[in-house]
Order: structure tokens, then sequence, then C-alpha cells
């Protein structure tokens, strides 16, 4: 029951940051085909909704590479940028509900996708921030 | 049954359809089940700190034997069904079949409980792919029947 010995340096992606990866890739994935395919095929349908959509997608792609890479201002930024974008989005969809006529990514908060795009760069910037403050006092 | 077959094949061929539809419902559902059960497996041994191991990967083979099943099985049977949403549902099992084996290995190279936590997660994902193979097969495959 001793405490695991850290002889590995601890990355990014190591640790709790190895599941938010897993969560970005699917995201960056799942939402990066679907988006393209929207674009490719209806784009005139809901222009707004799947541009967002295919932007929401690279920012995932973005934060999952920044945390992969150890970049941890890359992907503050990235995770900063999404959560502003879900709430922002989210709010805009409720506000002005007929530039949204198909889901988005981000749109009513994520709702499409069981909330997890609001969860998940709110989950990211808790993860990083205390990451960070622990690299500033390593005797923490 | 095989009596009444020339008489009604008509019947018989309705009735091979909703049986279809049955093995389609009764896999993805069960897909599902297990999918949540080995989650919540992981989850306790996250809680518990235990190291990715063999019998891990025993849990995520027997999810991965379902996946597979499941994509065979709609290969062969779904083929004929109505609706265009046959390529997405496709996408999303073949989906589902790959991520608890990419986070397999992404998390069994991780020291900390956050290995098999990981691995937890993927049958989340898992989980909520196959709502979405559900929503595809009740509004984009399984129409007009």
């Amino acid at each position: 029951m001793s405490a695991p010995e850290q002889t590995a340096p601890r990355t990014l992606s190591s640790g709790f940051g190895r599941l938010i990866v897993l969560v970005y890739v699917v995201f960056a994935l799942s939402a990066g085909v679907r988006a393209g395919f929207q674009v490719a095929t209806k784009f005139s349908h809901a222009p707004i909704s799947y541009s967002l959509s295919a932007i929401a997608a690279l920012i995932y792609l973005v934060a999952a590479i920044a945390i992969i890479r150890g970049n941890g201002r890359l992907a503050l930024a990235a995770v900063s940028v999404e959560l502003a974008g879900v709430v922002g989005v989210g709010a805009v969809s409720f506000a002005v509900s007929g530039w949204f006529p198909e889901a988005s990514v981000w749109s009513h908060f994520g709702s499409g996708y069981g909330y997890v795009p609001l969860v998940l760069p709110a989950v990211g910037l808790v993860y990083l921030l205390r990451r960070r403050r622990s690299e500033e006092s390593p005797a923490g | 049954m095989r009596s009444a077959m020339p008489r009604s094949l008509a019947a018989e061929a309705d009735n091979a359809w909703a049986s279809v539809w049955d093995v389609i419902e009764w896999l993805y559902l069960g897909v599902q089940a297990a999918a949540l059960a080995m989650s919540a497996w992981f989850f306790v041994d996250t809680y518990r700190s235990v190291q990715v191991s063999r019998r891990h990967a025993v849990g995520v083979g027997a999810l991965e034997v379902l996946l597979l099943a499941q994509v065979v099985v709609a290969v062969v049977l779904v083929s004929g069904a109505p609706g265009g949403g046959k390529a997405l549902l496709f996408s999303y099992m073949v989906t589902a079949l790959l991520v608890p084996v990419i986070a397999a290995f992404w998390g069994s190279i991780d020291r900390s409980r956050w290995g098999i936590g990981t691995v937890a997660a993927s049958g989340l994902i898992v989980a909520a792919l196959m709502m979405r193979v559900h929503q595809i097969w009740e509004f984009q495959v399984n129409v007009g029947s």
C-alpha cells in the first residue's frame, strides 16, 4: 500500500490526462467525420450548425494533440476556446433558434451529445490548471 | 410453419424480417449492457488503483466478441433492409469495435489508476455509440415496414 514511485516523468497525457485524451480523440473523430459528411452532402441545409460542428471538431483535435505532446499552454488555450464556444453557441442557439435548423455539437449546450461538450472543457480546464500549479511548486 | 410455406411466401418473408429486427435489437441491447457492465467493473478497479492486467484484457475481449458478432450479423442481415442509413449504421458499429481496443492499448501504458480508468471510459463511449446505432436503426434503416 506504499505510494507508487514516480520513476517515469509525469507528462500531461499520463494519469487522468490519458482518459481526457481518449475522449478528445473520440470527439474530434466523430464530430469531424459527421461534420465533414454534413458539409459535403447538405451544407445549405444548416450552414451555421455544420460549420460550427467542423470548428468544434478542429478544436477537439488541437486540444488532444496539445495534451499528447505536453504543450500545456496550447492545450489551455484550446480548452478555453472550447468552453467559450459551447457556452456562447449554446446561449445563441436558444436565443436565435432559427440559425440552428439542425443540431450542432455545441448548440443547446451540447444536449445532442449528452452535454459531454459542456462537461469536457470544464473538466479539462480544471485538470490543466491543477497540473500547471503542481508543476510550478514541485514540492507539492 | 414449414407446411404453410408454399401458400404464404409473403407472410413468411415478413416473419423473417420481423425476426431479423429482433436479432438486431437484441444485439445492440446486449452490447450496450455488456459495455456498461465492463465499464462499472473497470471503474471499481480504477477506484482501487488496479493496474491493467490480463483479466481486463479478457473483459475487453468478451465485449469485442459481442461487437464483432453485431457487425457480422448486421452485414449479413441488414444489407437488404429498406432505408438509406446503412453506411452510417456500419460506421458506428465499426467505430464501437475499435474504441475499446484503442483505449486498452492507450490505457495499458499508464502506471496510475487512470490506466484502467481510460479503458473503463471506453465502455461508456461504446454504450453511447449503441444509442446512436439504435436511433439510426429505428429511423434511418428499419423504415417503411
